[in-house]
C-alpha cells in the first residue's frame, strides 16, 4: 500500500533538486514578478495612440497647439460637444476636449484611469502654458478660464483590480504545469523512472511525492506573486491571504498532475513547450479573466466550465475583492478544483505505465 | 562450480516475447542458479536486455513460464525489495550530491537512518568515491558516474542483482575490485546476473550463458564453454625445417598445420606438450590458449 514515508522520500528529493536549480527558482519567483508588472502596466492602459476629440469653439489657441504638439494623441476635430460625447461613449475616442470662449470642458473615459489622467494632465499643462503666454502679452497675471471635467462612464475598479487575482492563478498554473511536465520527462530520460518501477515505490507514491515537494514551491511562488499584486499594484485583499493561498495550492496541485499526465505525450523538454498553446492558452482565453464568461460563445462555453483556472479565478476574485471566506467559495469553486486534481491524479498514476520502453 | 543445490534464482521455461514480427525471446529455457556470478553474453539484439526486463516485468511475456527467486514473474513486484536493477541508463540525479543520491535510494527501500549511513560509507568505499560524497553527481566523470550508479543499486543489499553492463567506463584496477565484490556477494548466497560485451569479463564469471537470436546457445563455466566449442590449446613451433617436422608430427598422430613457416599443433591436453617437444627440436615455442571469444564465434557459426 502507499506509504507516506516513501512519498516523503520523493518529496524531499524534489525539494533538494529544486533548491539547487537556481534558474528554476528564479523562474518560479522572479518571472511572476516581471510578468505581473508587465501585465499591470499593459492593463493600466496603452499610453500611445490616444484618440482625442477636439471641438474648437475658439479662444484657446495656445492650449490647442499644445495638445496638437503631443505625439501620443491622435486628434480628431469635431463639430459639437454632443458628437464628442457620443464617440467617447461608443469607445471610439479615449476622451475629448471642448474649447469655448469662456471655458474648457474635458470629457474623459473613466474605464481607463491612466488614459483619463494623461488627457487631464495634458489639458492642464496646455492651460498653464496659455496662462503664461497671456500674462506675458498683457504684462499682468490673468485668471484662466475654468476647466470642467466630466466622466462619461462612472467610476469603476481599475482593470488590474479585477484581473489581478485571476492572473495570480494563471501564473501558478503555468509554471507548475511546465515544471512538472519537464521533471517527469527527465525522470524518464535519465532512467530513474524505470528504476522506480523495479522498487517498492508505487505509482501513487511517486505522484504524491511530487505533489508534496512542489507544493512548497507553489506556496513560495504564490506568496511572492500575491505580494506584487497587492502591494505593488494595490489590488485589494479584502479576504484572508491564507484562503487565497489555499486556492492557489489546490490549483497548483491540479496543474502538477496535469503536467505529469501530459509528460507522457512529450518526448523532450522541447515538446513540453509545445503544450503551452494547447493547454495554457485556452485557459487564458476561456477562464473569464479577460472576457466575461457571458461573452464566450455558447458552443464552447462548456469548455470554460471544465478548466480549473475558471474556478480558481472566480474564487480568488471572491476572496480578494469581496472578502469571501472558505465556505462561500467551497461550491462550486473549491470542489471543482479538487475534482480536477482528483481526476488528473488518477490519470497521471494510470499513465505511469510499467512498460517504459 | 559454486552454484548450490537450492532452487534456481531464475528459471525460464519456453519463454517467448515478440515485438511486432520480431521474436526477441524465442522459446528460451534457462536456469540461473542461486549464489553465482552469471554472465549473459551475446551479440547485440540477441535478447539479453529483453530477458532482464522480462525478469523484472518491465515487459510482459507472450508465453512461457518465468519464476524469479521462486516467485512467478506475475507477482515479482512483491519481491522488488530483494532485487537490485541497474540499467544502461545510470538512473541518477545529476543535481543531487553523491550522498543525496544514495540517501534517496536508501529511502525508497525504507532503510533506517543509522544502517543507511553505515551502508553508504561502505559502498562509497567500495566504489572508491568516499572523497567525493558532497560533490554533485553531474560533475562526476563517466566512470565515476557508473560507480555511483552501482552503489545505488546495491544500497538495499539485494538477493538478486541484475546488472546491465556495469563496468563500462570503469578502469581495469577498479574493475578488479568490482569483480572481487561480486564474487564476495555470490559467496554470501546472492545471485549476480551481468550482461557484458567484454569476453575477459565473462571469463571471470562462474557461469556464462551465451544467447543468440533469443535462445540460449550455450551455458556453462568458461572451461565448459571452451570444451563445448571444441577449442583446445595449441602449440606454435618455430622449426628449422617446418614442412619436414610437420610431416613427422602428423605421422605421429598430431593435428598439425603449417602457416607462414610456423607449425601449429592442436593439443588434446597440456600433458602432450612434453611429447611434442621431445619429438622435434624447435628454435622457439609458444603456447596459445583458446579464448572464450573464439569459442563463441565458433558456437554462433554453428548455431
Amino acid at each position: 500500500m502507499a506509504s507516506p514515508a516513501r512519498a516523503g522520500v520523493v518529496a524531499l528529493r524534489v525539494i533538494r533538486q529544486l533548491k539547487r536549480d537556481r534558474r528554476t527558482i528564479g523562474l518560479i519567483v522572479f518571472a511572476p514578478i516581471v510578468l505581473m508588472i508587465l501585465f499591470g502596466y499593459a492593463l493600466s492602459g496603452d499610453m500611445s495612440g490616444i484618440a482625442l476629440g477636439l471641438v474648437d469653439g475658439g479662444g484657446h489657441a495656445a492650449l490647442r497647439s499644445h495638445l496638437e504638439s503631443i505625439s501620443d494623441f491622435d486628434i480628431l476635430r469635431l463639430g459639437s460637444e454632443s458628437d464628442a460625447e457620443k464617440l467617447v461613449a461608443d469607445g471610439r475616442l479615449d476622451g475629448a476636449v471642448v474649447l469655448g470662449p469662456g471655458d474648457v470642458r474635458v470629457l474623459l473615459d473613466a474605464s481607463s484611469l491612466q488614459i483619463a489622467s494623461a488627457v487631464a494632465a495634458a489639458v492642464q499643462a496646455g492651460a498653464n502654458a496659455e496662462l503664461a503666454a497671456r500674462g506675458k502679452a498683457s504684462g499682468q497675471r490673468a485668471g484662466g478660464d475654468a476647466i470642467t471635467t466630466r466622466y462619461i462612464f462612472g467610476y469603476d475598479l481599475e482593470m488590474m483590480d479585477t484581473v489581478g487575482p485571476a492572473i495570480l492563478g494563471l501564473v501558478v498554473f503555468f509554471f507548475t504545469f511546465i515544471n512538472a511536465a519537464i521533471a517527469f520527462i527527465r525522470e524518464r530520460s535519465q532512467g530513474t523512472l524505470e528504476k522506480f518501477m523495479v522498487s517498492p515505490l508505487s505509482r501513487t507514491e511517486i505522484i504524491s511525492g511530487y505533489v508534496f515537494g512542489f507544493s512548497l514551491f507553489t506556496v513560495l511562488q504564490s506568496a511572492t506573486t500575491l505580494s506584487v499584486v497587492t502591494f505593488g499594484f494595490g489590488v485589494p485583499m479584502v479576504g484572508s491571504p491564507i484562503t487565497a493561498l489555499l486556492i492557489v495550492l489546490i490549483l497548483g496541485a491540479g496543474a502538477l498532475v496535469l503536467g505529469c499526465f501530459f509528460s507522457n505525450f512529450a518526448r523532450s523538454e522541447y515538446q513540453v513547450v509545445q503544450f503551452i498553446p494547447l493547454i495554457i492558452t485556452p485557459q487564458i482565453v476561456l477562464c473569464g479573466i479577460w472576457w466575461p464568461l457571458q461573452s464566450v460563445p455558447e458552443v464552447i462555453r462548456p469548455l470554460s466550465y471544465i478548466l480549473p483556472l475558471t474556478y480558481a479565478a472566480d474564487a480568488l476574485r471572491a476572496v480578494m475583492l469581496k472578502g469571501a471566506g472558505i465556505t462561500e467559495i467551497l461550491y462550486p469553486d473549491l470542489l471543482a478544483l479538487a475534482a480536477f486534481f482528483a481526476v488528473f491524479f488518477a490519470a497521471a498514476v494510470l499513465m505511469l505505465r510499467r512498460e517504459v520502453n | 562450480m559454486a552454484g548450490n543445490a537450492k532452487s534456481p534464482a531464475i528459471s525460464a521455461r519456453s519463454i517467448v516475447k515478440s515485438f511486432g514480427t520480431l521474436r526477441v525471446l524465442d522459446d528460451l529455457t534457462v536456469d540461473i542458479p542461486s549464489g553465482v556470478t552469471y554472465c549473459l553474453l551475446g551479440p547485440n539484439g540477441s535478447g539479453k536486455t529483453t530477458l532482464i526486463r522480462a525478469i523484472v516485468r518491465l515487459l510482459k511475456l507472450d508465453g512461457g513460464e518465468l519464476t524469479v527467486l521462486g516467485t512467478p514473474v506475475s507477482k515479482v513486484d512483491s519481491i522488488y525489495s530483494q532485487i537490485g536493477y541497474m540499467t544502461q541508463h545510470k538512473a541518477l540525479y545529476p543535481d543531487l550530491t553523491l550522498q543525496e543520491n544514495l540517501e534517496f535510494y536508501a529511502g525508497l527501500y525504507g532503510i533506517e537512518r543509522r544502517k543507511r549511513d553505515e551502508r553508504i560509507a561502505e559502498l562509497l568505499e567500495m566504489v572508491a568515491l568516499s572523497a567525493h560524497r558532497s560533490r554533485l553527481a553531474g560533475t562526476l566523470s563517466g566512470g565515476m558516474y557508473q560507480r555511483l550508479s552501482l552503489a545505488c543499486t546495491l544500497i538495499h543489499e539485494p538477493k538478486l542483482l541484475l546488472l546491465d553492463e556495469p563496468t563500462v567506463g570503469v578502469d581495469p584496477r577498479l574493475r578488479q575490485t568490482f569483480w572481487k565484490y561480486f564474487e564476495h556477494l555470490a559467496e554470501e548466497g546472492k545471485t549476480v546476473l551481468i550482461t557484458t560485451h567484454l569476453m575477459d569479463e565473462a571469463e571471470k564469471c562462474q557461469i556464462v550463458g551465451y544467447m543468440k537470436a533469443g535462445r540460449m546457445a550455450a551455458q556453462g563455466s568458461p572451461e565448459e564453454i571452451l570444451r563445448l566449442a571444441g577449442l583446445r590449446p595449441s602449440l606454435k613451433l618455430w622449426l628449422a625445417e617446418p614442412e619436414k617436422d610437420a610431416a613427422l608430427l602428423r605421422a605421429a598422430g598430431y593435428d598439425t598445420a603449417v602457416e607462414g613457416g610456423v607449425v601449429s599443433v592442436r593439443l588434446e591436453s597440456h600433458a602432450q606438450i612434453k611429447d611434442v617437444l621431445s619429438a622435434v627440436s624447435p628454435l622457439d615455442t609458444r603456447l596459445a590458449e583458446p579464448r572464450l571469444e573464439d569459442a563463441f564465434l565458433r558456437l554462433s557459426e554453428a548455431a
